[in-house]
C-alpha cells in the first residue's frame, strides 16, 4: 500500500485517501472555448505511463484536496503539496 | 487384545513399519498416540507428526494423483513446495500433508482420484497423452460446437482439485495490523542472526518462519542440534524481537507493505527495512520416470529422518552432484536403511560421510547419474548411467539396480520470490548454477543460504551485518562501514538438469508437463519465457514454480541456445505460498451507518432496508397505511440520513452560484430554495434544498447517498480557487432531521412550540430557528410529499427526545410514522424526481423537466458551456409522467419501453424509472423516459415491455395529486 506525503497530516497510508484524477484544470474563460478544447477538457486525459500529476483527497482523514505528483509506472510519489501553496502563474480557475 | 496405553514409546508399531526409534532432533511426542484416516482406513501418528510424516512412517507411499495424467504421486518435498501431497481434510481441500500437523481424527481423504486412489479410472487419461499435448485445450473441444456441453461436463468433472462443501458453516478469519522498523523474513540461522543484530541497534523487530520452531534447515542438519539451541536463546534474551511462527509471508506490496498468514488471520504489516533469508529451495532432476512415488528431494529425506525419525524406504539409492547428498547417505546408512549406491556425477568428494559410505562397502560410482526409474505405481529400481569427460551419458553404459527410495540430490534454487517482489532483481551464476539475488532497492537487504552457500562464519557475520543496515535504514545505530566481501560460494547445484530419455520426464509436477511438451511448445514458437508459462501452464499450478522454474529456465534456455540470463524469468506475484480465500476475504461484516432513533424503529418492528451506507425503515408494516396517514393526517418519518452542509463566510454566495445551475445571490434571509447542482458535462449530479440562515451562513441540504461526494465536490472546487470567503462544515451525522409531515402537520408541531407557526409568519419556503420543547432547531418548511410539512434538523444528541415527543404530540391526531417505501410513493404521486433513480450519469436537467432551474444568464457555472450548447437543438429524450391503461398493473422500474420500427424489430425508446400503484388515486402512476415527440404530447401513448408482453401507458404532464401545489402552501 503506498504511501502518501499528506501536506497537513504527513505520511499515511493510501487507504485513507481518494483518488481524485488527473490534473485537469478548468479553462479560464469556458465561455469563449472552442466546442473541440471544451470535450477535450470534459472528456479526454492524458493518462500517462510516468510521471502524472493528480487529485487526492484526505477523507479518512483531515479532508484536505492536495496534489501529487507521481510516476503512474514505478508507483514513485516525488511530491505532494496543496493546490495554492506553488504558485504556477495565474491560477487556471477563473475567479 | 493389546490396549494403547501399553504400547511402547519409541518402538515401531505395526502400523508403521517405518518409524526409526528416537532421534535427538524429532519434534514429535512418543508418549502419546493420535489416529486419524486416510481413505477410509486408520493410522496412528505422534503429536508433531503431520499428516505426510505419518502416512510415511506407516510405509504410505503414495498420497495422491497427478492433475493431467492421474499418475500416482508421493511425497518429494516434505517442504510445502510441490504438489504432489496435497490432500482434502475435512471439508478444506488442498491441503499439503507434509505441512499438516496431525490432530486426533481426522479425516484425509486423496484428491483428483475416482473412484479412489489405487484405482482411478481417469488414470486412462495416461493413455490418451498423445490427444493431450501441451497446450491442447487451445486446440480440442471447440468443434463441433454443439458437442460443448458434453465436453464441459466431461471437463468439470475431470479436472480440479479437491472439493468445496457448499454446506460448511463459513469459517471465521480475522487480520492484524503490525508496525515494525525492521521485517526478517526467515527463521534460519540467517534471519535469526539479522534479526538479533537489528534489534541490538534499538530496531524494533519481527521475525517471520512459516514452520513451527525456528532454526530452518539447521532443524534437521546433521549435528546442529547445539547451534540451533543457542540461536533460539539468542532470540529468546534479546528484546526487541517479536517471533511469528508458523506464519508464512506470502506478499509484498508498494512501500514494504507486506502480508503474512497464520492459520485464519492474516497480518497486514508496514515496515521501514525488510531482510530477506528465506533461505534455498531444492529442485527435482528430470530423467525417464523421475515422478514415481518413493522418489525423493535429499532434504526430504533429512527432515523426515531427523524431525519424525522416519526412513520413508527399505533400500535407497542416492543420486547426487553434490555433498549433501553424502551426508543424506550416510544418514540413511546410520539409521540402519539399506544402501543400494550411491551415484555422483563428480569426479569425487571430500565429504567425509564418503569416507563412512565407503567404509561400509556400499557401492560408489563416480561420474554416474541415473538414466531412469523403474517401477508400476512405485519405485522399484532405476538404471543408472556413466558419464564422460564432458558430462555426455555414455551409451550402452547402463546398469540396473533395486530400490524402493530414490533420494536424488542435483540442485538448488534460492527462493528470491519476495525479493522481486520487493524490487529487487536476481542473476544466473553460470559457476554456481544458481540464481542469486543481485539488485537490491533501499532498505532491502538479503542474509543467509539465498546469497549462495558460504562457509558458516562469513554467512553469520554478512547476515549481523544486513540485519544492523536494516536497522540503520529505519533510524536505528549506524550501518557497517563497508560491505563485506564475499569469497567464492561453493557449489551445490549441479547444472544437469535432465538426463536424456525416451520416457516421459516431468518438468512441472503439478500440471504434469512433460520436458518434450516444453520443447514441443518452443519450437511451435513459445520462446519467450512468459509465453512459454502460459502457454505450456508451467509454473501456474500449486508451486508455482518452485519446483519447475529452475529446471525450465535451462531447458529453454538450452533449446532456444541462449544463457539463462538471456531467457529471463516470469514475473513473481503475491501470494509466494497457497493462502485461503476466506483469509483475504476476512471478517464477514457489512458496516452500516443509523439514524440516531435506530432502536425506536427497530422497536417498532420497522422493516429496515439498506440504502446507500444507511440502515433505513422501509415501512412499519403498512406502507398504504402509512400514505393514507400522510395525505389526510400527519406522519413523521427520519430523515436523518440527508447530507447537510454548512457554509459561512462571505464568499457562499459566489460558490453557490458556480456550483448550483440556479440563482442564489438575490436569496433572502431565511428563505429556502430548492437546487440543483450539475457537472460542467451538464449532468445532474445532486439536488436538495439549500437556506440561508443569516446574512453570510447558509444551510444546504444534498441527497443522502450524495452527501459525501458534494461535501467533496464543494472542498474541491473552493481549496482550488474557488473558496475565498467559504468555510464548510460537513453536519450530516451531526444533526438528526425529520419530516413532519400531513395538513395537521402545524397543529401538532404548535403544541410543542411557542413560536408562531401560522402560514402568514412562516410560509411556504422558509427557514426558521425553533424551540421545539426547549431545544433549539432548525426548521424547514418545504414539500417533498406534497404536503404541509416541516423538516426538523436538531443535535443528534436530542434526536430520540425531540422524535418522541413529536410521536407524542401526534398522537391525538392520529400520527403514524412513515418510511422510504412511503415516501417514495408520495413524491411520486407529486410527479418529484431523485437523483440518481428517475436521472442517470446522462441526463441533463432540461431533458430532466428542470428547465426552469437553468439560469443562462448567470456569468459561469459548473455545466454552463455544456447546458448552452445542449440549449442549440431540442433534447432528444424527455423524463415525463406515465399512467397505465390497465390501473392495476404496476410494471416494474427498469422495464423498456419499446417501439417497432418499420422491419418489425423492437427497438428500445425509453424506460420506466419510477412506478408505483397510487393509494391517494387508486391508480398506477410513474416517471419515464420516452422520446421527446411522444412525451410532449399529454395523453399519447406508448407500450411498455414486460416479459415479453406489451402494457399499454400514456403520457401525463404534472403533477398526479395536487396539481395546483395548494396543499403545501396551507
Amino acid at each position: 500500500m503506498l504511501i502518501l506525503n499528506c501536506p497537513n497530516c504527513g505520511k499515511r497510508s493510501v487507504g485513507e485517501f481518494r483518488f481524485g484524477g488527473e490534473y485537469n484544470p478548468r479553462p479560464k474563460a469556458p465561455e469563449t472555448v472552442e466546442d473541440e478544447a471544451w470535450s477535450e477538457y470534459l472528456y479526454m486525459r492524458k493518462n500517462a505511463s510516468g510521471f502524472q500529476k493528480e487529485w487526492w483527497f484526505h477523507n479518512s482523514g483531515c479532508g484536505v484536496w492536495f496534489l501529487a505528483e507521481r510516476d503512474t509506472k514505478t508507483q514513485e510519489v516525488f511530491k505532494t503539496c496543496l493546490w495554492n501553496s506553488e504558485p504556477v502563474g495565474e491560477p487556471d480557475i477563473a475567479k | 487384545m493389546p490396549n494403547e496405553a501399553t504400547q511402547t514409546a519409541g518402538s515401531s508399531a505395526n502400523d508403521a513399519p517405518n518409524r526409526l526409534s528416537s532421534v535427538d532432533e524429532e519434534v514429535i511426542d512418543r508418549s502419546q498416540i493420535l489416529k486419524f484416516e486416510f481413505n477410509g482406513k486408520t493410522f496412528s501418528a505422534h503429536p508433531g507428526d503431520t499428516v505426510g510424516s505419518a502416512l510415511a512412517a506407516a510405509g504410505v507411499k503414495v498420497l495422491s494423483r497427478s492433475f493431467k495424467y492421474h499418475r500416482p504421486r508421493g511425497m518429494l518435498c516434505c517442504a510445502g513446495q510441490c504438489p504432489n501431497c496435497l490432500v482434502q481434510i475435512g471439508d478444506e481441500p488442498n491441503v499439503r500433508a507434509c505441512r499438516r500437523p496431525v490432530e486426533e481424527g481426522l479425516s484425509v481423504k486423496s484428491q483428483n482420484v475416482w473412484p479412489s486412489l489405487e484405482t482411478d479410472a481417469l488414470a486412462m487419461t495416461r493413455f490418451a497423452s498423445a490427444f493431450m499435448p501441451v497446450g491442447f485445450y487451445y486446440k480440442t473441444f471447440i468443434r463441433p460446437k454443439a458437442l460443448w456441453p458434453y465436453y464441459e461436463a466431461f471437463i468439470r468433472r475431470a479436472a480440479g482439485l479437491g472439493e468445496v462443501d457448499k454446506s460448511a458453516a463459513p469459517g471465521k478469519y480475522d487480520k492484524a495490523y503490525l508496525h515494525a522498523d525492521v521485517v526478517v523474513i526467515g527463521g534460519g540461522p540467517a534471519g535469526i542472526n539479522a534479526a538479533v543484530s537489528a534489534a541490538e541497534q534499538g530496531a524494533r523487530v519481527l521475525l517471520f518462519d512459516e514452520n513451527t520452531d525456528t532454526g530452518g534447515h539447521l532443524r534437521f542438519s546433521p549435528e546442529s542440534r547445539e547451534r540451533v539451541e543457542e540461536l533460539r536463546k539468542s532470540l529468546e534474551t534479546q528484546p526487541g524481537v517479536k517471533v511469528y511462527t508458523d506464519t508464512t509471508v506470502v506478499g509484498s506490496y508498494l512501500d514494504k507493505w507486506i502480508a503474512a498468514v497464520r492459520g485464519n488471520r492474516l497480518f497486514k504489516i508496514r515496515t521501514q527495512s525488510v531482510v530477506v533469508a528465506t533461505g534455498a529451495i531444492e529442485t527435482p532432476l528430470m530423467f525417464d520416470n523421475n515422478d514415481l512415488p518413493g522418489i525423493m528431494l535429499g532434504s526430504a529425506v533429512q527432515r523426515l529422518l531427523k524431525l519424525y525419525g522416519v526412513a520413508p524406504g527399505k533400500r535407497a539409492l542416492i543420486v547426487t552432484g553434490n555433498d549433501d547428498g553424502w551426508e543424506v547417505a550416510r544418514d540413511l546408512h546410520r539409521a540402519g536403511v539399506a544402501i543400494a549406491a550411491v551415484v555422483d556425477e563428480r569426479d569425487e568428494t571430500v565429504s567425509p560421510a564418503c569416507d563412512e559410505i565407503r567404509k561400509a562397502n556400499i557401492p560408489v560410482h563416480f561420474r554416474h547419474t541415473i538414466a531412469e526409474a523403474v517401477g508400476s505405481g512405485e519405485v522399484a529400481g532405476a538404471t543408472i548411467v556413466a558419464l564422460d569427460a564432458l558430462g555426455e551419458v555414455k551409451a550402452g553404459t547402463g546398469k540396473s539396480l533395486k530400490c524402493d527410495l530414490l533420494v536424488v540430490s542435483m540442485g538448488w534454487t534460492p527462493d528470491t520470490g519476495l525479493v522481486h517482489m520487493l524490487g529487487g532483481s536476481s542473476s544466473y551464476d553460470e559457476h554456481l548454477a544458481e540464481s542469486l539475488p543481485e539488485k537490491l532497492p533501499e532498505g532491502v537487504y538479503t542474509a543467509g543460504r539465498i546469497e549462495g552457500a558460504l562457509e558458516q562464519d562469513e554467512e553469520v557475520d554478512r547476515a549481523k551485518a544486513a540485519g544492523a543496515r536494516a536497522a540503520a535504514f529505519s533510524g536505528h545505530g549506524t550501518a557497517p562501514e563497508e560491505s563485506i566481501e564475499s569469497h567464492d560460494c561453493r557449489i551445490r547445484s549441479s547444472d544437469r538438469v535432465v538426463v536424456p530419455g525416451e520416457q516421459k520426464q516431468f518438468l512441472c509436477y503439478c500440471e504434469d508437463v512433460t520436458g518434450e511438451d516444453l520443447q514441443t511448445a518452443i519450437i511451435e514458437g513459445y520462446d519467450s519465457v512468459e509465453l512459454l508459462k502460459r502457454y505450456s501452464t508451467i509454473s501456474m499450478g500449486p508451486c508455482q514454480g518452485k519446483m519447475c522454474s529452475r529446471n525450465a529456465l535451462h531447458l529453454c534456455a538450452r533449446v532456444t541456445e541462449r544463457s539463462v540470463n538471456e531467457t529471463g524469468r516470469t514475473t513473481t506475484r503475491p501470494p509466494v505460498a497457497p493462502v485461503p480465500l476466506g483469509v483475504l476475504a476476512g471478517q464477514n461484516m457489512e458496516p452500516v451507518q443509523v439514524s440516531p432513533v435506530h432502536q425506536w424503529h427497530v422497536d417498532q418492528k420497522a422493516r429496515m432496508m439498506v440504502a446507500g451506507l444507511w440502515l433505513r425503515p422501509e415501512h412499519y408494516g403498512d406502507p398504504v397505511a402509512e400514505v393514507a396517514a400522510v395525505r389526510e393526517r400527519v406522519g413523521l418519518m427520519d430523515v436523518s440520513t440527508l447530507g447537510k452542509l454548512q457554509l459561512t463566510g462571505s464568499g457562499v454566495p459566489d460558490l453557490l452560484e458556480r456550483v448550483y445551475i440556479n440563482q442564489w445571490r438575490n436569496l433572502r434571509v431565511g428563505r429556502v430554495r430548492y437546487g440543483v447542482m450539475c457537472t460542467d458535462e451538464g449532468v445532474v449530479m445532486d439536488d436538495g434544498v439549500c437556506a440561508r440562515a443569516g446574512e453570510a451562513s447558509w444551510y444546504m441540504t444534498t441527497t443522502s447517498s450524495g452527501a459525501t461526494s458534494v461535501y467533496q465536490w464543494l472542498q474541491w472546487w473552493a481549496q482550488s480557487g474557488w473558496g475565498d470567503g467559504v468555510h464548510i462544515k460537513n453536519v450530516t451525522e451531526n444533526h438528526a432531521a425529520f419530516n413532519l409531515a400531513g395538513p395537521r402537520s402545524r397543529e401538532v408541531l404548535q403544541q410543542l412550540t411557542d413560536r408562531d407557526l401560522s402560514d402568514a409568519k412562516f410560509p411556504y419556503m422558509r427557514m426558521r430557528s425553533v424551540r421545539i420543547s426547549g431545544v433549539l432547531c432548525r426548521v424547514l418548511r418545504i414539500g417533498f410529499t406534497g404536503e404541509l410539512s416541516y423538516e426538523i434538523h436538531c443535535p443528534s444528541g436530542y434526536a430520540q427526545y425531540i422524535w418522541e415527543a413529536l410521536m407524542a404530540a401526534g398522537e391525538a391526531f392520529g400520527i403514524k410514522p412513515f418510511g422510504v417505501e412511503a415516501q417514495r410513493v408520495l413524491r411520486l404521486e407529486k410527479g418529484h424526481i431523485i437523483v440518481g433513480q428517475d436521472t442517470d450519469a446522462m441526463t441533463d436537467p432540461v431533458s430532466a423537466d428542470m428547465a426552469w432551474a437553468v439560469k443562462l444568464e448567470k456569468a459561469d457555472f459548473l455545466g454552463k458551456p455544456s447546458l448552452v450548447r445542449m440549449a442549440k437543438s431540442a433534447s432528444r429524450q424527455r423524463l415525463v409522467g406515465f399512467t397505465t391503461a390497465d390501473p392495476d398493473r404496476v410494471p416494474d422500474e427498469g422495464l423498456q419501453i419499446v417501439e417497432i420500427d418499420d422491419h418489425g424489430k423492437q427497438i428500445s425508446v425509453g424506460w420506466v424509472t419510477s412506478c408505483r400503484f397510487s393509494p391517494t388515486l387508486g391508480h398506477t402512476i410513474g416517471l419515464c423516459w420516452l422520446p421527446t415527440d411522444v412525451a410532449n404530447v399529454e395523453g399519447s401513448r406508448f407500450q411498455i415491455r414486460e416479459e415479453g408482453e406489451f402494457r399499454e401507458a400514456s403520457v401525463h404532464h404534472g403533477p398526479f395529486y395536487d396539481p395546483q401545489g395548494e396543499r403545501v402552501r396551507m
